[in-house]
């Protein structure tokens, strides 16, 4: 399979292994490979942490995980490649005219299959982890479905409009008690929205006609945003509200001061 | 092909130059192709939707499948037509001119029925509205035979006029000849489909 | 139909078939044709849906106006094209008076100097050309429109421009950058120099050759009416229902869209069948040069993916102008159509864009490298790879569009499916460079910069394809930002190195090479600087297409803006060093960079059919190499 007259001959393949190793252009790219390795692994953990709002449920949870760790195992597969890359850079021609001919290797059977098997491993881990976690959000969903706050969310050019079908009350902020899991029932009046309360990393489109629906259980006090996410028209910048996470009685007081009644 | 004494352009090979063409043609075939599976898909798609039981509202009358197959028939009947005068220029004398009539009757009962559509909705101020997903689909696929009846019969007369007039060799004819039987068989081909999909309403 | 024979020398006659029409058009004649009759259709259109009553003061209703605007911009379309002696070859063959030699020669533009820019020529390479004069065009308007964007956002609450200029701004950038970003590579390059490289005299159909370019030129002046018709509220998705409620520029869109979907049509079947039919002898399908390969594979992916979009656009066109009910709920119809029909071209589509720019990419490598291609059938699966899975990803972009929840697992499946071909392209790149010393020129350092941004549009990929975190990050700056990396950092990147590498080919001449090194820099430093900041508030939570923004986002913006700022410098900088070496350039040798493709074979200026004598081959262009 492996291109035999890339080495020079060889007794044993550990010597071979050896001499490889020894070599100037493997030492520099395995230099070059944890410096690349060690820099992707910082950058996942130090700025998505940093840049995103304040996690306030487990959707939001899962998806800063998936962001962090995604990077961090992807990071030995860019560190390899942009080692490779940067040991050719550092070992480059320069001149007007061409370099001497390099060694002629036209394929190498290992490395190609090595390679192939890294990423279909890694795809894999990729699918198994985000099937994992829709299904634990589906289960945990349908387990909750029973205690559940249902919000009828409508979108029209250019406003959100949250209806609290059990409490009676119709309002433009969206104010949820802590711990409860919601269910969102969204719709458009008009063209095609998409409601995404932020900092509960869960989103949906609102269709005209039918409704679509999302599920989440908010686990920390403090206020939200709410954006839409789906280019509607003139005003879509500044189709968004505000709201707030709730203790239960300061959700039952903000219910009935917007004159609705405990469910 | 004329030959002028001065002007010299090469020509490959006829049979070079007539699988050549036919692949071209093929190939313009595929795209025609996902044209028609994008109207089936949507077809389908929203017949299985049915948003808000608007597929068919109530009380809303369509085409009877039969209709659906008369502007199928002729471009079978013109691809099969097209096939018994492919090899030989005397039948094709017969049968181009076969092949062009019925696409122009096929042309004309698509038109027909277009002007006859059974499902528009016409309000006090005169605005006419496709009452129902099934007409809006319905038509578009209409205007597509329309286009294939107009494409196919341009064809049809090109082939009836250079029987008489041209005089190409044999096998370039012959290659020729093979490469728009793809695009008449395509044709029926796709009317078929059309179709099989208008008659489940 | 045919190719042009050698049998020319510079003695010749110069074929001028003076009793043919189409000796007398050109794109002038074109032009006011196209007027003419687009007038013509919009004064009858427009008279026969005026009722008498309303003739006197009531405009027109927005359906019919539609319909009127839309006839008056496919006139134009085909004025256009009767006007520049498109419809004389199937006219003459409808009768039955096939083209002579001479008129054949004569549309090939045979002896007709610079002229033959202008008229409705057949030679490869004079459509290669226009292709690169279209998409710099094309790229500079679009890069204009994105200046524009980011001077808007350089900080909270700007209004450099308004909220209904800024929608429009959007989706027209999109939209323009998509169509150039298309035939970025495919276009100049794949009309230019592939037939060369695969030695054949021409390509299989040259009157479809200029076909495809003219039709899309038509399209130019249609995109840009949008701007006086209102412009486009859609964004480049002109995801329905929003595009049915649109004003009147959506017209401009729609037919711009259908327009472009026959010239892609057109131009694909073309490549292909060239490829497929005219390769010289010798040359078989392991000794065929990658660029050609990954160019066929792309544009054979857009032959099926185009219409799908074509016909979304008729649809809106029909829900636009007769009332049918495509995409109105109230009628049966549903938006999620729209988007099952539009991804169902848009995920393909973005392949179509990124396969040649790699593979102008993996043939510039092994010859600056000095080296073989590593794993050419590596390089192959990988494209080919990509592009059957690419058919089959299209609802990751419809995640969040709850049209069928339950699909979201298997689409995320194939979706991530594909690191896999797209790391083979990362490993065969990586694999030429691997012991050698790459030589540094211009087209080299785009593979640098390419695999650097790649990379980080793949990982970021990935999250994405992810259906837990794109519940997060979809319809976000991140979004936009990951995309850029791919089609700007990556496709273009690819093109803009096939640019430097080919250029002394098409034009004789060096591209400056202090001016390209500038560029280069400021371009990739700005670019990663640029969406660096895009990545930042798409993470913090900022929505794509938004006129204005909190102030949380100032600062990520603001770091946008500034890297914009590098990349709009960068770019004039390189058009400027395109167009001062095409004409006060170093001379070119005939083969500057020492490779073995068969381009670097033929003098410039190219022969009008390429060849003396067809070229025999007997190994693949990649014989580099000690040893064996």
């Amino acid at each position: 399979m492996a291109d035999h007259s890339v080495e020079e001959l060889a007794p044993t393949p550990g010597d071979r292994a050896t001499r490889f190793l020894k070599r100037a252009d493997v030492k520099q790219t395995t230099l070059f490979f944890i410096f690349w390795t060690a820099l992707f692994v910082v950058l996942g953990i130090y700025f998505y942490p940093k840049w995103m709002p304040t996690i306030m449920s487990v959707e939001m949870k899962s998806a800063e995980k998936i962001m962090i760790w995604f990077t961090v195992i992807s990071a030995p597969i860019a560190g390899f490649v942009l080692a490779v890359a940067t040991t050719a850079f550092m070992n480059r021609h320069r001149g007007d005219t061409p370099p001497p001919d390099g060694p002629a290797i036209r394929t190498n059977g290992p490395v190609v299959a090595v390679w192939t098997v890294t990423s279909l491993v890694f795809a894999l881990v990729a699918i198994i982890w985000g099937l994992t976690e829709m299904n634990g959000q589906a289960v945990a969903a349908a387990k909750d479905a029973k205690s559940a706050i249902t919000i009828e969310v409508r979108g029209s050019q250019w406003v959100w409009t949250f209806n609290y079908p059990a409490q009676g009350i119709e309002t433009h902020e969206l104010n949820l008690p802590i711990g409860v899991p919601v269910i969102f029932d969204v719709k458009s009046a008009d063209v095609n929205h998409s409601f995404w309360p932020v900092q509960l990393g869960v989103k949906v489109d609102a269709n005209a006609q039918v409704t679509t629906v999302i599920h989440t259980t908010p686990d920390k006090l403090g206020p939200i945003d709410v954006k839409c996410a789906e280019l509607c028209g003139l005003y879509h910048a500044y189709m968004e509200t505000t709201g707030e996470i709730q203790s239960a009685s300061d959700f039952d007081a903000w219910v009935t001061a917007q004159g609705g009644h405990k469910a | 092909m004329s030959h002028d004494t001065e002007f010299h352009v090469h020509h490959d090979s006829d049979a070079a130059v007539g699988r050549r063409e036919r692949l071209g043609v093929r190939l313009l075939i595929v795209a025609d192709g996902s044209f028609l599976f994008s109207m089936i898909f949507s077809y389908f798609y929203l017949r299985n939707l049915d948003v808000g039981g608007n597929w068919l509202p109530k009380g809303v009358k369509h085409f009877s499948s039969g209709a659906a197959w008369m502007v199928a028939i002729p471009f079978v009947i013109a691809a099969i037509s097209h096939r018994m005068g492919q090899a030989d220029k005397k039948t094709r004398n017969l049968t181009s001119i076969v092949t062009l009539l019925v696409l122009l009757v096929g042309g004309y009962i698509q038109l027909h029925q277009m002007a006859n559509m059974p499902f528009l909705l016409k309000d006090d101020a005169g605005i006419v509205t496709f009452n129902g997903a099934y007409a809006s689909n319905w038509v578009l696929m209409a205007g597509t035979g329309v286009f294939h009846y107009f494409l196919g019969a341009f064809i049809a007369l090109g082939i009836l006029i250079r029987n008489r007039t041209t005089n190409l060799p044999h096998e370039l004819d012959l290659w020729r000849q093979r490469t728009a039987q793809s695009w008449f068989t395509w044709c029926a081909i796709a009317a078929v489909l059309t179709a099989i999909s208008l008659s489940i309403i | 139909m045919s190719t042009l024979d050698k049998a020319h020398t510079s003695s010749r006659p110069v074929p001028n078939p003076k009793r043919s029409l189409i000796t007398r058009l050109h794109m002038g004649t074109g032009v006011v044709v196209g007027i003419i009759f687009a007038a013509l259709v919009y004064w009858a259109l427009k008279n026969s849906l005026l009722t008498y009553t309303d003739k006197v003061a009531d405009p027109l209703s927005p359906h019919d106006n539609n319909i009127v605007l839309l006839g008056a911009m496919f006139a134009w379309s085909i004025g256009f094209m009767a006007g520049i002696g498109a419809f004389i070859g199937p006219w003459r063959w409808l009768i039955g008076k096939d083209l002579t030699d001479e008129e054949i020669l004569y549309l090939a533009g045979d002896g007709q100097g610079t002229k033959r820019y202008f008229k409705y020529c057949t030679d490869h390479k004079v459509v290669g050309i226009q292709y690169l004069v279209g998409v710099m065009t094309l790229l500079g308007v679009g890069g204009t429109m994105a200046m524009m964007i980011r001077t808007n956002l350089a900080r909270p609450g700007g209004h450099f421009i308004t909220a209904t200029v800024y929608n429009s701004l959007v989706g027209l950038h999109g939209i323009t950058m998509i169509i150039a970003m298309i035939i970025v590579a495919t276009g100049p390059f794949g009309n230019y120099v592939m037939p060369i490289m695969i030695g054949a005299y021409d390509m299989a159909f040259p009157r479809l050759n200029a076909l495809s370019w003219w039709v899309l030129f038509t399209a130019i002046p249609v995109l840009c009416s949008a701007w006086f018709l209102g412009g486009i509220p859609t964004g480049w998705t002109a995801y329905a229902p929003l595009s049915i409620q649109a004003g009147p520029g959506m017209n401009a869109f729609i037919a711009t869209i259908i327009i472009f979907a026959v010239s892609t049509a057109v131009a694909g079947a073309n490549i292909t069948t060239t490829v497929i039919a005219m390769r010289t002898k010798g040359m078989k399908w392991n000794r065929v040069p990658i660029f050609v390969i990954g160019s066929t594979i792309s544009v054979a992916l857009a032959i099926p993916a185009f219409p799908t979009f074509m016909v979304s656009m008729i649809m809106t066109a029909l829900d636009r102008t007769y009332n049918t009910g495509f995409f109105d709920a109230n009628m049966g119809g549903s938006g999620w159509l729209y988007s099952n029909l539009f991804w169902i071209m848009g995920h393909p589509e973005v392949y179509v864009i990124l396969i040649p720019g790699v593979a102008a990419l993996m043939e510039i490598v092994p010859v600056f490298v000095r080296k073989p291609l590593f794993s050419y059938n590596a390089a192959i699966m990988g494209f080919a790879g990509i592009a059957g899975l690419s058919i089959l990803v299209w609802a990751h972009h419809m995640y969040m569009a709850g049209w069928a929840p339950s699909l979201n697992g298997p689409f995320m499946v194939t979706t991530e499916m594909i690191s896999i071909p797209t790391g083979l392209l990362f490993l065969v790149l990586i694999g030429t460079m691997w012991r050698g010393k790459p030589w540094m020129k211009l087209p080299m350092l785009s593979v640098f910069a390419f695999i650097w941004d790649f990379m980080i549009g793949g990982i970021t990929g990935i999250y994405l394809s992810d259906v837990p975190a794109d519940s997060y990050l979809h319809g976000s700056m991140f979004v936009t930002a990951h995309f850029h990396f791919t089609l700007m950092g990556a496709a273009l990147t690819g093109a803009i190195g096939g640019l430097a590498y080919w250029y002394p080919k098409m034009t004789g001449r060096m591209l400056h090479e202090r001016a390209g090194y500038i560029s280069f820099w400021m371009v990739q430093i700005g670019f990663n600087v640029l969406f660096f900041g895009m990545f930042m508030a798409g993470a913090e939570g900022q929505p794509r297409r938004v006129v204005d923004y909190a102030a949380l986002f100032r600062n990520s913006n603001l770091i946008s803006t500034i890297g914009a700022y590098s990349v709009g410098t960068g770019m004039i900088i390189l058009l400027w060093a395109v167009i001062h070496s095409w004409t006060k350039g170093k001379i070119a040798p005939m083969n500057p960079w020492g490779a073995k493709t068969l381009e670097w074979t033929v003098p410039y200026p190219v022969p009008l059919t390429n060849f003396d004598e067809l070229p025999v081959i007997t190994s693949d262009p990649y014989g580099y190499g000690k040893g064996k």
